[in-house]
Order: structure tokens, then C-alpha cells, then sequence
């Protein structure tokens, strides 16, 4: 198997070829400027958004209260929909929703694990990787679609 | 004349010189130094989309410096805690920038998540030699979910209570061992004092630890590895 870049062992001179060709830069003190400009523009946006739209806290909890409409944040929004369309699979069986709802979850979380052991192709072109790529655009399609329904619902 | 070279910087004060190498004799630091910062280099082709995974890990630090800070004042009692949340917002000085730097930084922490993620998958970074560093991204994703599923709780509000009601009923669907799993989050039947002093125990310990031990597994196979190059 190739190991890509091993920085550590590239001897100086070769190093400093690299450089002088472009394809590198030292680490520092231009490398740890740019993390730092990065970070402090994140940092930025963190402190204005804190500021202009500061996190809304609602009353207090109340055991004996429950609300209308209980939904989750916004980031697990999909997998609450995906819980909701197992409810309508009850044709199946008492036990289908529940245990369908919460097995898709588990499926998925195990696809995302295996995903490089499932997808064998060594080629990184997006022209040879046909088919991960519409499986990737799909996903992200599929999960802002659940996002959303849930969101409207 | 004795002198010290550090990359562009060189150091010529004479007590500097001594009292480093001072340390350098016993520790070894100039190597190190040279090694980790100094003499390394850094690749050229990397756009917008790769500072993700630094800019998460920028985020992740600001989390627990801004959760350090909230936890001086926070108390983790049903009866306290919503009162302690609005004492960290109206009363404690600067308390409602803290609080908000940490709500804004979970939610934007989950969106460069899931952009790093994206960056890895489509451009197919992931394949061989790092294959587990993928597999160590998604434990890692899936520990900041967590930490958004148990530090939402913490507030003590309606939203947070009902959404962690609604939450830890998802996994009693399990087969057989699901209502176990239930009880144990909840440390109950309901959501009660044991759950929310699980929870914070969860969020401020547990979870924390596990993801400094991964980020480091994550950010040694990168060392290893190297970036990857361009397509």
C-alpha cells in the first residue's frame, strides 16, 4: 500500500525544492498565520451571531405540561421523520414501526461506518466514481428532504 | 557568539540562549521543536472546503472553554437549574455572550461536521490508506450529537425536557434489551433529578473524554498519513 506523504521523512533540501516549486509551504510562520486568521473569523461570526440573535430560553420544564408539538433540534430533525414514516408501516405487523423506525437509524450509522470497506474503488475522479457520487448527492438530497418536512409538519 | 535558530527566527539574546539550552540539555526541546514545527512543511493545493475539520476542532476548544466558564455557575438540580441559566444570562457579567458562544458553537459545530464529512466523501479522501480515520470522523460525529443530545437537557426548560422525553423513548424500541437501555439514560422510568445529574455527568465528563482520546487517535492517523493530495 502507498503511504502518501510522509512530511516528517522528506529530507530539508527536498523540502525546500518543494517550496521553491509551489507544491509546499512551511508550516511556519505561514501555515499557523492562516489557521489563526481562520479561527479568528470563526470566531467573529460566533460573537455576532451570540450578540444579535442570543439562544431563545423558553420557561421551565413542567412535568405535568405537555406541549402541542414536541420536535427535536434542527439536527435531528431527519432521523425523527424517518421514526414518524415507520409509523405508517404498521400493515406489517404491531411490532413493524418501532422496531423498523429505530433499526433504520442503526442501519445507517453502520453504512456511514463501513462506507470505506463498502466502496473498494481506489480512483478518487469524480468522473470514475460514478456511482458513490450519486449515492452521495441522494443522501444529502434525502436528508435535507426529511429535514425539512419535518421542519413544516 | 552563540545563537539560537528557530525556522525564521533566530535568537541572539545571551540570556535567552543559556536559559534555553538550560531546559533544551534536559528535555529535548529544540529537536522536538524543529521536528513538529520548525522544519515542517505544509501542502499548497488546499481550498475553503479543507479547513473544515481545523475549523470544528477551533470550535470544539471553544466549547469547552465557554463550557468550563458556564459550569462555574451552573447547578445541575431540577429545582436550580432553569434559575441558574437565567442568572448565567441577565446577572453574571458577560454571562449571555458565554451562553450564547455555546449554544451557537453546538449548532455551528454540527454544520462543519457534516460539511468536513461531505468534503471527505465526495472528494474520496477516505479510501485507502485511511479508512479508519473515516471510521474515527463518524464515532466522532456521533459523540457530537451526543453532546448536543445531553447538554440540550441541561437548561431544564419545557423544550428540553419534552425533547429528551420524546429522545430517550427512540432506543426502548430496540428488541429485547431496549427498555433497559431507556432506564439506564433515564436512570428511571421518567425523566427526573438522576437523569439530569446522568446527563451533565455525560456531557461535562464522559463524552469529553472520549472525544479528546479519538481526536487524537483522529488527528495521530493524519500525522501518519499525511494530507492527502490533490485529485
Amino acid at each position: 500500500m502507498k503511504k502518501e506523504v510522509e512530511i516528517k521523512k522528506i529530507p530539508i533540501e527536498e523540502k525546500k525544492r518543494l517550496i521553491r516549486e509551489g507544491k509546499m509551504k512551511w508550516f511556519f510562520p505561514g501555515h499557523v498565520v492562516e489557521q489563526v486568521v481562520i479561527c479568528l473569523f470563526i470566531f467573529v461570526i460566533m460573537i455576532t451571531l451570540a450578540t444579535l440573535f442570543p439562544p431563545h430560553l423558553g420557561s421551565m420544564a413542567d412535568p405535568f405540561n405537555t406541549p402541542d408539538h414536541i420536535k427535536p433540534e434542527w439536527y435531528f430533525l431527519a432521523s425523527f421523520q424517518l421514526l414518524i414514516i415507520a409509523e405508517k408501516l404498521d400493515f406489517l405487523g404491531a411490532w413493524a414501526p418501532k422496531i423498523l423506525g429505530v433499526g433504520m437509524q442503526g442501519v445507517i450509522i453502520g453504512i456511514l461506518l463501513m462506507v470505506p470497506f463498502i466502496d473498494r474503488n481506489p480512483d478518487r475522479k469524480y468522473k470514475n466514481r460514478k456511482i458513490a457520487i450519486t449515492l452521495g448527492i441522494l443522501s444529502v438530497i434525502i436528508a435535507i428532504f426529511l429535514t425539512l418536512w419535518a421542519h413544516f409538519s | 557568539m552563540e545563537q539560537l535558530k528557530f525556522g525564521p527566527i533566530t535568537v541572539k539574546n545571551r540570556l535567552a540562549v543559556k536559559g534555553f539550552n538550560y531546559i533544551n540539555k534536559r528535555l529535548g526541546l529544540k529537536e522536538i521543536l524543529d521536528d513538529e514545527v520548525f522544519t515542517k512543511v505544509a501542502p499548497t493545493h488546499l481550498g475553503f472546503l479543507s479547513c473544515f475539520g481545523g475549523i470544528t476542532f477551533f470550535i470544539f476548544l471553544m466549547q469547552v472553554v465557554t463550557g468550563l466558564l458556564l459550569m462555574i455557575y451552573y447547578i445541575p438540580d431540577v429545582d436550580k437549574a432553569y434559575a441558574s441559566v437565567v442568572m448565567i444570562t441577565n446577572d453574571i457579567e458577560f454571562g449571555w455572550v458565554v451562553r450564547g458562544l455555546h449554544a451557537w458553537g453546538a449548532n455551528l459545530m454540527v454544520i462543519t461536521v457534516i460539511i468536513h464529512m461531505g468534503k471527505i466523501y465526495f472528494s474520496g479522501i477516505y479510501k485507502a490508506p485511511r479508512e479508519f480515520n473515516w471510521v474515527t470522523g463518524i464515532v466522532l460525529l456521533n459523540l457530537t450529537l451526543g453532546f448536543s443530545f445531553t447538554g440540550y437537557l441541561l437548561p431544564w426548560t419545557q423544550l428540553s425536557y419534552w425533547a429528551t422525553v420524546v429522545g430517550t423513548e427512540v432506543p426502548s424500541a430496540v428488541p429485547l434489551v431496549g427498555d433497559t437501555i431507556k432506564i439506564l439514560m433515564r436512570g428511571g422510568e421518567d425523566i427526573s433529578q438522576v437523569t439530569l445529574s446522568r446527563f451533565f455527568t455525560l456531557h461535562v465528563i464522559l463524552l469529553p473524554i472520549a472525544t479528546v482520546v479519538l481526536l487524537v487517535l483522529h488527528f495521530m492517523q493524519i500525522r501518519r498519513q499525511g494530507i492527502s493530495g490533490p485529485m
